[in-house]
């Protein structure tokens, strides 16, 4: 069976929530002047018409298109300070692209405003979507009609008789489904329910996620501090000092042995050279393919004149202190020919919005998409039989496997017990 | 030395991956079950002398091998085969190797030539988050790579039983083009260019600066990639032009479904990886998100399939127009994993090193 695909503007979805076609079907970028008629009647505000827009499928993809345009942009041409180096500035277009922001596009107020409208359009998504979702997920439609059940796209129909919906829901229940029966006696039985909320909490991390970078961006600075040996430095923007009692540096490379090998070896900051497993020979001429390995700083922090921590930080290692954080960044090398430890400081209030919001997301996502949601319900229909229908948010594949065994065993169990009745 | 036991080890390795090649592409031409056997058996020895030359370059080197390219394709082509050979056992399906083994091919070969020895890690590098971040950023690729194959095959199925003929030659020649396009670019950066490397002469970092002769063999290497490429394109279309090998693929509907399973499999993969990426980079450089040009294009990456699993699920798009977005997410996935490395510098330019 090939699954139709359904003509463009019949797709009566927007954010996953049927809607009415005829609203649909204008109410995207291009044209929300062109509104149908039925919407453009005197009771359609300029609010519900925004709104409409902010929540079309249409308006959320065209931005994410739009982003990943500009991103890919943003990467070819060199941002921030890197265009200085580049040949760019010699170029006759630097000053109309400078103007446009190109050069640090993924700052520039338009960039920006294409992230608001994402985010609004979230937002405007989750609160349409919100109410029907936790309906569906805690006080989902139990009570149906034969045809309702009938009509799912897996259905069957059992013999019925005393005691075949309590087997069914038997089966259901060894099936890992949670059953939950009406007022009027049908059943509902469902699997992985909160998949659907889950889909909405992934949208909302989002909503976490750009609050604590506007939070950090409105709030957060960061600069770089140079710390020269046993000098006290002023920390900007607090009241600390710090202090660098040893800047290290090392390195990890190869050298020659006067017999012929050639071993590895670390060469220190005032450059002795070191090996690590001293196995016989003597090395010959300088080492060769150096790399760093390692950098840190002896860093000790000062409050009011007192000491208050001490810690050699690294790359990988930071310090954190009073919301204030301390990176090993780079170094630099001072006039008079000394090395001088390089920090990164920085603080960012809204980090932890960032960290809540990626949490969600992660594990959103990974419910909405690894356990889909499988809904079956059962009744006694009209002329005595048992109905059993059902449904899911996902891979329909999956679901049809499940479904069939469970039509089965369904149909086993209901023959053993019309069996023992009859004897 | 432990050094040359892993370079011989991985030398086996891609032969004998080679051999399983040539061996799965006959048993797909001729559904014989030796050929198939054969064809296991061989890739059972080839991927035990990969683990053993894995885990010597782990030893010899002090941290999981994930540092740099060789490393990560050695890594990458390892996954493959061992996730090919659990869904072979489980699924008894033998078809699929005829594809997947010459892909673990390709890469594992390209790995051997890009082998320079193990290197100290960076201090940037000098964490537990590597494996972490870079495994399942690993595994989210894989799984693209799946949709893609499965997508690809939708066209060629579809144009099969419509017995389009000239329609399914094109499509393996634009694939096949395209791959031999970036396999052959690659090679001219990688290897047949060598461009002067320059380091520092305080922090001892390198950095490549490449002469007009090594663009030119650059743009050497895509051409001839390019015009293989489009050979063996037109020779498999070929080849694949006939209703027997409609018989041979899996159903439109499975296919469909197999690559749509394996995006909703990845992107949560993606987003993970992206995520542990944020954290480490906020803990090594004390920022989570730098628009780095690695970053950058692993965002892109993941809109892409976002869109895509909005088209499907909301839009309820299915068969071609999925398929088609999902052949064309390879080429960010690609451009993400290895074209950054290599074009645009940022914090992840060590991969390049």
């Amino acid at each position: 069976m090939l699954y139709p695909v359904p003509p463009a503007g019949a797709a009566p979805h927007s954010c996953g929530r049927p809607f009415p076609v005829s609203s649909l079907q204008e109410a995207n970028s291009e044209n929300i002047a062109a509104l149908p008629k039925e919407v453009s009647k005197p009771q359609v505000s300029v609010g519900k018409r925004i709104f409409h827009f902010l929540i079309s499928m249409k308006l959320a993809l065209t931005l994410l298109f739009v982003i990943a345009i500009l991103s890919v942009i943003g990467t070819i041409l060199p941002q921030g300070q890197d265009v200085w180096q580049s040949d760019w500035p010699k170029s006759p277009l630097f000053d109309f692209y400078n103007t446009l922001g190109l050069f640090s596009m993924y700052y520039s107020w338009w960039f920006l405003s294409v992230l608001g409208l994402l985010v609004l359009s979230l937002f405007a998504c989750i609160f349409n979507r919100l109410p029907t979702t936790v309906k569906h997920v805690f006080k989902p439609r139990i009570d149906v009609k034969d045809a309702f059940v009938a009509n799912q796209p897996m259905a069957g129909s059992f013999a019925g008789g005393s005691g075949s919906v309590e087997a069914a829901t038997e089966v259901l229940r060894r099936h890992h489904y949670r059953v939950k029966t009406g007022k009027k006696g049908s059943m509902l039985a469902q699997k992985g329910r909160y998949s659907s909320l889950a889909s909405v909490t992934f949208h909302l991390s989002f909503l976490f996620i750009a609050a604590g970078a506007v939070l950090g961006g409105l709030l957060g600075f960061d600069y770089q501090l140079s710390l020269p040996n046993g000098q006290l430095v002023n920390v900007p923007q607090s009241n600390m000092q710090v202090e660098s009692h040893r800047f290290d540096m090392q390195f990890v490379g190869k050298a020659l042995l006067d017999d012929g090998r050639t071993v590895q070896v670390r060469q220190l900051m005032d450059g002795t050279v070191v090996r690590d497993i001293n196995d016989g020979g003597n090395i010959v001429g300088a080492p060769f393919d150096l790399r760093p390995s390692l950098y840190s700083t002896d860093l000790e922090v000062f409050q009011n004149g007192k000491s208050i921590q001490r810690k050699t930080i690294q790359v990988n290692d930071p310090l954190e202190l009073n919301g204030i954080n301390f990176y090993q960044a780079s170094f630099n090398q001072s006039s008079d020919g000394n090395v001088v430890s390089v920090l990164e400081v920085n603080h960012y209030p809204g980090k932890t919005l960032v960290y809540i919001g990626a949490f969600l997301m992660m594990g959103s996502i990974t419910l909405a998409l690894y356990f889909p949601h499988r809904r079956i319900w059962l009744k006694t229909g009209n002329s005595g039989q048992l109905l059993v229908g059902g449904r899911t948010n996902r891979s329909k594949f999956g679901f049809k496997r499940d479904f069939e065994r469970i039509a089965t065993d369904i149909k086993l169990r209901i023959g053993q017990e019309a069996g023992a009745d009859g004897s | 030395m432990v050094v040359k036991l892993e370079e011989i080890l991985f030398i086996v390795t891609v032969l004998t991956y080679l051999a399983a090649s040539g061996v799965y592409i006959w048993h797909l031409i001729s559904n014989s079950r030796r050929a198939g056997q054969l064809g296991t058996m061989l890739l059972v020895l080839g991927l035990f002398a990969h683990t053993m030359a894995l885990i010597f370059r782990w030893v010899d080197s002090g941290h999981a091998p994930m540092s740099d390219s060789y490393e990560s394709l050695a890594v990458f082509s390892w996954g493959i085969v061992l996730f090919y050979l659990i869904m072979e056992r489980v699924y008894a399906i033998r078809a699929a190797g005829a594809v997947v083994v010459p892909t673990a091919f390709i890469i594992a070969s390209i790995a051997l030539v890009l082998n320079k020895g193990p290197n100290p890690l960076v201090p940037a590098l000098q964490s537990y988050w590597l494996w972490i971040h870079v495994s399942i950023a690993m595994l989210s690729y894989g799984f693209f790579a799946l949709a893609f194959g499965a997508g690809f095959f939708y066209i060629v199925q579809e144009h099969l039983l419509k017995k389009h003929y000239q329609n399914v030659v094109i499509a393996f020649m634009i694939m096949l083009a395209v791959i031999g396009l970036g396999v052959g670019l690659w090679l001219g950066f990688g290897v047949w260019a060598h461009p002067l490397d320059i380091v520092d002469p305080v922090t001892k970092e390198h950095s490549n600066q490449y002469s007009n002769a090594d663009i030119l063999k650059i743009i050497g290497g895509g051409v001839i990639g390019l015009v293989v490429g489009i050979v063996l394109g037109f020779l498999a279309g070929k080849g694949a032009s006939r209703p027997g090998f409609a018989r041979r693929l899996p159903s439109l509907d499975v296919l469909d479904e197999v690559s749509y399973r394996a995006i909703a499999f990845g992107f949560p993969m993606v987003t993970i990886g992206i995520i542990t990426g944020a954290i480490w980079a906020d803990k090594a450089w004390g920022r989570y998100w730098s628009w780095d040009p690695k970053e950058t294009w692993s965002l892109i990456t993941w809109l892409f399939y976002g869109a895509y699993l909005h088209t499907r699920l909301t839009w309820g798009w299915r068969g071609r127009h999925s398929a088609v977005i999902a052949v064309l997410g390879i080429v960010i996935v690609l451009f993400t994993y290895l074209g950054v490395n290599y074009l645009l510098s940022g914090l992840h330019s060590y991969a390049s090193a």
